[in-house]
């Protein structure tokens, strides 16, 4: 299966550097800021979720730059693997890292680990991506960015006793993977093709990231309660307005023509 | 703290490898043949390696996990995992076969060999033109449930070890550590079931394909891969004693 572009680099008006800064700047800032206030008000533990959409932004752009050379296997695959790392680094991140330096540790973990995988897959494998390395760790740091930041909205702190007891034991890690996953591999994926372009793929990312914001609102009930769970899936709810609005809009710029097709023919219509 | 917890546990991190490495190797046997197979223009199953490596290995993590639950003996979970992993990969491909004979239209045949291997069957003639084969031969089913038991295996091999790990930390069988367990071995299986789906290029009809040759380089690449998600994850999961 073939999947992805014609095997060249994808063209972009927001440079990976910048996506770079908004993934890791924008994600650590809504993390801390979510876990910080939130013991003033349960409400403001959304910033976790904002961090985690940017860190989703960042992980679909640069699925989008690695997709683009043609993986030889659909681009679900690489979502797949940047949460699985993710997790595994962000876990770890949080259980040595303490009550501070958690989402850092875990995301230099996820990093390494992003790091040894590109390199095997280019110098073992024999993949011959040339930004493989460099895709895996920004994949990787990604993923573990959004798993904190998630875990961040559900319990409001990123201590590791928190989090194993009320994300981790409950099972909302699971689906943390896989919102956290989609975020990162849907957005390419629904939009690739040679008329792909950078805006209308990350406008997708933001609209995936507002839905895991408001499943981890709705999760977040169990531990502060119906109001902030109330506010967290309706800012979701709003981001996601906006982003699926402004998709729709590139939708219509890109495309040739947009017409309606109306309603099925009735069987009468037909004879 | 963290070297005394990775010495305390190098027998199963080990068996965390193993498992590993297991996983990398039986998605080469697994007949995937992703997107063009779902339109019935290649040999195998419809869709992609990650996603059926998942649904079988998952499903021989749930069966595994139950054994574990009622008794602790290696082999037993070992073949409760593989059990259920290979059924689940027998069923997907039953179906799978049903929809391209009945459905589709179409005839199971293999286009990487002129001759079913175990059944001796004439392929080629049946390869209707302009595909890569369709449907799924025989050959190609075995292999298919070879490569269902050695994932669910390795999926209950790091299962089995993580709970050792957990349960020695904790001295319980929670349900922090069920939960912080089964998220790292699933974790730790798409890690291995993406790496050897990038080195068969996303589509494979099983032992019989020239591609099938390929492994050593996935599972090396495993290999190493597992060595640090283990490293990883015994640290973190002998962390919850602490708490």
């Amino acid at each position: 299966m073939s999947a992805g572009g014609a095997g060249e680099e994808a063209t972009s008006s927001y440079s990976p550097q910048t996506m770079m800064g908004i993934g890791i700047i924008g994600g650590l800032v809504g993390i801390y800021l979510g876990a910080l206030l939130s013991p003033t008000h349960p409400v403001l533990s959304f910033l976790g979720g904002i961090g985690a959409i940017c860190a989703i932004v960042w992980g679909a752009d640069a699925v989008r730059r690695v997709a683009s050379y043609g993986l030889g296997t659909g681009v679900p695959s690489i979502g797949m693997i940047a949460l699985g790392m993710g997790i595994v680094a962000s876990l770890f991140g949080l259980s040595i890292g303490g009550s501070f330096a958690g989402p850092i540790v875990a995301f230099i973990s996820a990093a390494i680990i992003g790091a040894i995988i590109g390199l095997l897959a280019n110098k073992v494998i024999g993949m011959g991506i040339p930004i493989m390395e460099q895709a895996m760790v920004e994949i990787a740091g990604a993923g573990s960015l959004v798993i904190i930041g998630l875990c961040t909205v559900i319990t409001g702190t990123f201590e590791y006793s928190a989090v194993i007891e009320n994300v981790v034991a409950p099972g909302y890690i699971a689906m943390i993977f896989i919102f956290g996953g989609m975020g990162i591999l849907h957005p390419f994926n629904a939009n690739l093709g040679p008329d792909e372009k950078q805006d209308r793929t990350l406008s997708v990312a933001i609209e995936k990231g507002a839905l895991a914001l408001v499943v981890a609102g709705i999760a977040s009930a169990i531990n502060e309660g119906l109001e902030a769970a109330f506010v967290t899936a309706l800012i979701g709810v709003i981001i996601w307005y906006l982003a699926f609005k402004k998709y729709f809009e590139f939708v219509k710029r890109d495309a040739h023509k947009v017409v309606g097709t109306g309603m099925l023919p009735t069987e009468e219509e037909l004879q | 703290m963290i070297v005394d917890a990775i010495i305390a546990n190098i027998e199963w991190l080990a068996l965390i490898v193993i498992g590993g490495v297991l996983i990398s190797w039986s998605v080469h046997f697994v007949p995937v043949g992703g997107a063009p197979a779902a339109m019935a223009q290649a040999t195998g199953i419809g869709t992609g390696t990650v996603q059926l490596a998942a649904g079988a290995g998952l499903t021989g993590l749930i069966s595994a996990g139950y054994m574990m639950n009622v008794i602790d003996n290696l082999p037993l979970i070992l073949a409760s995992g593989a059990i259920g992993a290979m059924i689940m990969i027998s069923v997907t491909m039953i179906v799978g076969t049903l929809v391209y004979v009945y459905g589709v239209g179409c005839v199971p045949a293999s286009a990487k060999v002129k001759f079913d291997p175990l059944t001796g069957d004439r392929q080629d003639l049946y390869v209707s033109q302009g595909t890569e084969g369709h449907g799924l031969p025989t050959v190609c089913f075995v292999s298919g449930v070879i490569g269902g038991g050695l994932g669910g295996i390795g999926g209950s091999l790091i299962y089995y070890a993580l709970m050792k790990v957990g349960i020695a930390a904790t001295s319980a069988m929670t349900s922090d550590v069920v939960g912080l367990v089964a998220i790292f071995a699933v974790g730790i299986f798409f890690v291995n079931a993406v790496i050897p789906s990038y080195n068969i290029g996303g589509t494979i009809e099983g032992f019989h394909d020239p591609k099938w040759k390929k492994w050593p380089k996935a599972v090396v690449s495993s290999f190493v891969a597992t060595i640090f998600c283990a490293l990883v994850a015994v640290v973190a999961i002998s962390q919850l004693g602490g708490l």
